[in-house]
């Protein structure tokens, strides 16, 4: 049997990872992708509880599926955003998004 | 027959390569997990879990630092591939479908079609900026700190038991039933949001209405 630390450890990385992924990155849909790396950490840690610690009542399972279900709504709405971005500023770098700068 | 197929010489070629350098990073690895499978060191859910471990890791790697976006894209289907078989180790079928389904269908086909509007595609173009060593920093704290507190902590963990469709259903619908109809109304107002906000612009004189 699997110790539960493995997956842990492995939605802690993938965590990491998506977390370097939303700093470095300039690009608005390269940050996207990050977070969605982000949200995949996430539900793996609560989809592991919960077959490990809560496995009659399994709520995890149930959130997992809530987060995904944000993550597309997400996704769209960001995309939108993006796309008016570009068309107003011809870039989708997130640096040059600073008309809100004082 | 692969020259048949009637895809663009560039994406044919991205695929190509693509596979082939993926392949050559990957086979040590593999070799190494079916070595230590076939001497009894891991077992079968072990060496599976190895397998979609470096998958998902492998395909971060690629989503977070591969500068063309298109493979950066194509990284995050990975990564989302192995998360859909870390499910089905943990014994939830219903979420590793809906995770294929999603994620290497619905949110990766958007991000394409996001980058095509953008015209992101034309070659690799710089996307990192001047805080990447920042970043780096902030990301191997940030994982060390979690890795070290989940390492430290006891779990009494139980045996993994299956939770079928039915049981799942009846959870979903019977205990959470308020919250997924309200989840409905959220993608419901996030599609017409982004319609809205990506929508053209009428041109001056141009009536609204029609």
């Amino acid at each position: 049997m699997i110790p539960l630390e493995n997956f842990l450890v492995l939605s802690a990385i993938l965590f990491a990872l998506g977390f370097y992924g939303v700093l470095a990155r300039r690009s608005a849909i390269l940050i996207l992708i990050a977070v969605e790396l982000m949200l995949a950490a996430v539900s793996i840690n609560m989809v592991a509880f919960a077959a490990y610690l809560d496995p009659t009542r399994f709520t995890g399972i149930i959130f997992a599926i809530f987060v995904i279900t944000v993550a597309a709504a997400e996704v769209g709405l960001a995309l939108g955003i993006v796309l008016r971005l570009f068309r107003e500023r011809a870039s989708a770098n997130v640096d040059e998004a600073n008309s809100l700068k004082w | 027959m692969l020259r048949r197929l009637p895809l663009p010489a560039q994406i044919d070629r991205t695929i190509t390569l693509g596979g082939l350098l993926a392949s050559v990073v990957a086979a040590p690895y593999i070799v190494v997990l079916g070595v230590l499978f076939a001497t009894g060191e891991l077992s079968a859910p072990e060496f599976v879990f190895w397998l979609n471990a470096g998958l998902v890791v492998g395909g971060a790697l690629a989503a977070v630092l591969l500068r063309h976006i298109v493979h950066a894209a194509l990284g995050l289907v990975g990564a989302s591939l192995g998360v859909a078989g870390i499910f089905l180790l943990l014994a939830s079928e219903f979420l590793a479908l809906v995770q294929v389904l999603v994620y290497g269908g619905g949110v990766t086909i958007l991000l394409l079609f996001g980058l095509m509007m953008t015209r992101a595609t034309d070659g690799p173009i710089v996307t990192d900026g001047a805080q990447k060593p920042f970043a780096f920093g902030a990301g191997i704290v940030l994982a060390g700190l979690f890795v070290g507190a989940m390492l430290d902590a006891e779990w009494d963990a139980l045996n993994v038991t299956v939770v079928g469709f039915r049981e799942l259903g009846i959870r979903l619908y019977r205990d959470f039933g308020i919250p997924f109809e309200v989840a409905s109304l959220v993608l419901l107002v996030a599609l017409i949001g982004a319609i809205t906000i990506a929508r053209r612009e009428p041109a001056p004189g141009e009536d609204d209405s029609k």
